[in-house]
């Protein structure tokens, strides 16, 4: 059971960075389209999580609150346009060594922020269909549709790039 | 046939630098430490209303009426916090400081003014009693006077909220209620009788490291309705962790 009900020390501070710090980047940064935003949307999440001090009732409910700050973090960043909205493939040789991965990478990149996050949830962080759409709170026939339509768009494009 | 498991493996291939995850760590500290020493970016003064703070300041300095004369003002400016219950703190023109202790807002992103200048937010609001008084006039030369304002999914679109001026929005995790900041602008004017109806509270601009600007003036212009026009300036100035509010 983590309680936090008392203002984080630096410890906590690195720990939570430590734990959750690259789950989160890679999530906005998916998102987000480039590490400059990504690293705001990160750092963003985890200033909240420190004037907030939520409690937790165990460390998967932590996970899902940073994921949904940060996850809202991104939309709203991306709703406003205050932030740089270009995908930047370059980023993806500076933070992943998989050079068989760039082009999948990137055409999720390019994808619609919808499908994205329910694409990241589903299939990176392993939430179920109904987990996802609590986290992100739409309706589970939505979520559904999204995975289908992203699906389709990814084998769509992945399919055109890899003829 | 398309194997998505490759997602998972190749955004599992993306790392965080050391060096940024350092940076967050040492910007996340610093936010911290800067927040117990200076008066903290984008602070709330509710704290479920144990500090609600409800300043009277008493207007008794010499003021021009619209014959060029010297009379001493007859209206009481109230600043309160929102949310209050009643704990007041009387002025003249000693400063009346405000504990800033409480709630953070959370989740901005850019400036409510769209200028790129940063602000804090306050819950500071004020409110006129008199006689015979027609409308208020408020003034701030340098901030904002913004209002809070909540908003369903529904309405959160960009196109809603630009127009609007709902620049800041916020939502806790799991509720389908959105908050927002919405820009009321550097000046307003109401009615005496409505002023119930208006809750715009300041926002006063700091230099980034929460420090906040100097000269920040309040001018309050009561109009009464035999046409007389009474002026007072509040000066805004910062204190270790709290501002403060008095007659210039």
């Amino acid at each position: 059971m983590l309680h936090q009900s008392v203002r984080p020390t630096e410890k906590d501070i690195e720990k939570v960075v430590d734990e959750y710090g690259n789950m989160l980047f890679k999530i906005c940064l998916v998102i987000l389209g480039n590490a400059y935003d990504a690293e705001d949307a990160v750092q963003e999440t985890v200033i909240k999580y420190l004037t907030k001090s939520p409690t937790f009732h165990d460390s998967e409910h932590e996970k899902a609150w940073l994921i949904t700050v940060a996850t809202n973090c991104c939309k709203n960043m991306r709703k406003f346009n205050f932030k740089r909205s270009h995908i930047d493939i370059s980023d993806l040789q500076l933070y992943s060594k998989d050079k068989e991965s760039y082009g999948l990478l990137e055409i999720l990149m390019k994808l619609p922020d919808k499908y994205k996050s329910v694409l990241l949830l589903y299939y990176v962080e392993g939430y179920k269909v109904d987990e996802v759409a609590a986290m992100l709170k739409i309706s589970v026939s939505a979520v559904k549709k999204r995975l289908q339509r992203g699906r389709e768009l990814i084998r769509e494009r992945y399919g055109k790039e890899n003829v | 046939m398309m194997d998505f498991d490759k997602i998972r493996r190749a955004v599992n291939s993306i790392e965080m630098s050391t060096t940024m995850k350092n940076r967050i760590i040492e910007n996340s500290i610093k936010a911290r430490k800067e927040k117990a020493v200076h008066l903290s970016l984008k602070r709330k003064i509710s704290v479920a209303c144990v500090f609600t703070i409800l300043l009277s300041i008493i207007v008794g300095i010499p003021i021009v009426n619209k014959n060029g004369g010297l009379h001493a003002a007859n209206f009481v400016i109230t600043a309160y916090a929102a949310g209050g219950d009643g704990i007041s703190h009387n002025l003249s023109s000693e400063k009346a400081i405000f504990e800033l202790s409480s709630e953070d807002r959370i989740g901005t992103i850019g400036s409510v003014s769209g200028d790129g200048s940063n602000l804090i937010f306050t819950n500071v609001m004020l409110n006129i009693t008199g006689e015979n008084i027609e409308s208020i006039t408020y003034n701030i030369n340098k901030g904002k006077f913004v209002e809070d304002v909540t908003f369903t999914e529904k309405e959160n679109n960009r196109e809603w909220l630009l127009l609007e001026k709902i620049y800041i929005i916020y939502s806790e995790p799991g509720s389908e209620i959105f908050k927002g900041i919405k820009e009321i602008g550097d000046t307003y004017t109401v009615m005496y009788k409505d002023q119930g109806k208006y809750e715009y509270a300041i926002a006063i601009p700091h230099d980034g490291n929460y420090i906040i600007a100097d000269d920040i003036i309040i001018s309050v212009n009561v109009k009464y309705s035999d046409g007389n026009i009474e002026k007072q300036d509040i000066a805004v100035s910062q204190e270790s962790d709290s501002i403060s509010l008095k007659l210039k």
